[in-house]
């Protein structure tokens, strides 16, 4: 490979993330002004990033740093994978692994509020990752698996499985009706609660990785032969699903984990199965 | 080092603790939530969890039910973190001083670092007495070096 090329995954796999943490801020923002507040600035996390990097460590046992660590290294080594160009499959298995330390994170320690909120998440990761991997699939099935090779004419193809990457993206940015994990109200901070400082440092970075991994299969869907219209093209659909879920978040309130399961088990995969079917009888598309 | 030190005056995360106050002051703390006041817009979260939290929030008279649950919170608190005493029952126990079941003031138990008179404290001297405890944090952190 020449020496540009990787020079160039390189800056995307470490600005990734950083775009991420941008985007939390605007997050942060928007959902302050439709509440009619000022809210805080949009460089806000990197603010809490640093300062959290800059806490005193307390650390409850050494289990709970490793699991940290291995969930920031897979979240990590998914975005890398895919950035790289390999395959969008095994991207997403080691995506989902690190999301599993992060529950093994919550049950190393003898916190009971700890304890539900790992259990909750591995009820989130039981209702999202079905409907990230079949979208996964069905991206790969209409073009490749190699991330390198997908080409555009997806989001025409698949506009439901577009759909149900919604839902997807407000689960795994705890928002409402589905921020079952992080209950803000009634289990304070869930896996998260007995991370402090650096330790919560890392964590919600495995968190911007992951979302950069998640974020960038939802880019797949645009692609245009021109780098500069592709790139524009990726960066709207971004930052249209998000805002349609900070409108979902700011309209919604906290539903039972039981319907989260069953909306995504029942609705999300419907809207991917759909969606496969008419490819599978109109191969052209409806479009 | 000035790059830490603007994080943290920026990110301060809030614990508030009711350690058997009359509610009063608590609805005001709540009340900085509010579009009102809005206190997010400095960077402050309201955590509700000691291991995450930068400033404590304190309110009412320390009731001896709650002395070693508040030092328990200080405790899991890492620091740096500072200490805001809100309204006059945290200041100094006022109308609770000499009750039989009460310790008196914040101080009694934890240091403390600011204290907002009132009673209730108004969310604007809550305010104030945030961003006084923020520039405290500067002294601090010049002190330690
Ligand atoms: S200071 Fe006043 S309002 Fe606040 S807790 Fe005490 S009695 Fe209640």
């Amino acid at each position: 490979m020449d020496p540009m090329a990787l020079i160039l995954q390189i800056a995307v796999i470490i600005l990734a993330p950083l775009a991420v943490g941008l985007l939390r801020g605007v997050d942060r923002k928007l959902t302050a002004r439709m509440q009619n507040r000022r809210g805080p600035p949009i460089v806000q996390p990197f603010y809490d990033m640093v300062k959290l990097l800059s806490k005193s460590p307390i650390l409850i046992n050494n289990l709970q740093v490793t699991f940290a660590g291995a969930a920031l290294l897979f979240q990590a080594a998914a975005l890398a994978l895919f950035v790289a160009g390999g395959d969008l499959l095994i991207a997403f298995f080691v995506s989902g692994a690190g999301s599993i330390f992060l529950v093994l994170g919550a049950f190393s320690v003898r916190s009971p509020y700890s304890y539900l909120g790992g259990q909750r998440e591995l009820l989130a990761i039981l209702a999202y990752e079905p409907v990230l991997f079949l979208a996964v699939l069905s991206l790969g099935m209409r073009s490749s698996f190699l991330v390198s090779e997908l080409r555009g004419g997806l989001l025409e193809d698949l506009p439901l499985v577009l759909l149900a990457m919604v839902p997807v993206m407000v689960i795994l940015l705890e928002k409402s009706p589905y921020d079952v994990p992080a209950a803000h109200q009634e289990l304070i901070s869930g896996p998260y609660i007995e991370y402090s400082g650096p330790y919560l440092a890392i964590m919600e970075g495995a968190r911007w990785f992951q979302l950069a991994f998640v974020l960038g299969v939802i880019t797949l869907f645009v692609w245009n032969d021109n780098t500069i219209v592709s790139l524009l093209g990726k960066a709207a659909i971004v930052l249209l699903v998000l805002f349609v879920t900070i409108v979902i978040d700011n309209i919604t309130a906290r539903l039972t984990r039981e319907r989260m399961v069953m909306f995504m088990l029942t609705v999300g995969i419907a809207l991917v199965a759909v969606n496969l079917i008419y490819l599978t009888i109109f191969p052209e598309g409806l479009i | 080092m000035g790059l830490v030190q603007g994080a943290r005056k920026r990110s301060p995360w809030i614990l508030h603790f009711d350690t058997g106050s009359c509610n009063g002051c608590d609805l005001e703390v709540w009340a900085l939530l509010t579009p009102r006041y809005d206190v997010e817009r400095f960077g402050a979260v309201n955590k509700a969890n000691p291991k995450h939290a930068d400033i404590l929030l304190i309110t009412g008279p320390v009731t001896r039910k709650c002395e070693d649950r508040l030092r328990n919170l200080y405790e899991q608190t890492s620091g740096p973190k500072l200490v805001v005493a809100c309204g006059d029952c945290a200041s100094t126990g006022a109308p609770f001083h000499n009750c039989y079941n009460v310790c008196g003031g914040v101080d009694k138990v934890i240091p403390v670092d600011v204290y907002v008179p009132g009673c209730a404290a108004r969310p604007e001297a809550l305010i104030d007495g945030l961003v006084l405890a923020l520039s405290l944090w500067e002294k601090r952190m010049e002190e330690e070096g």
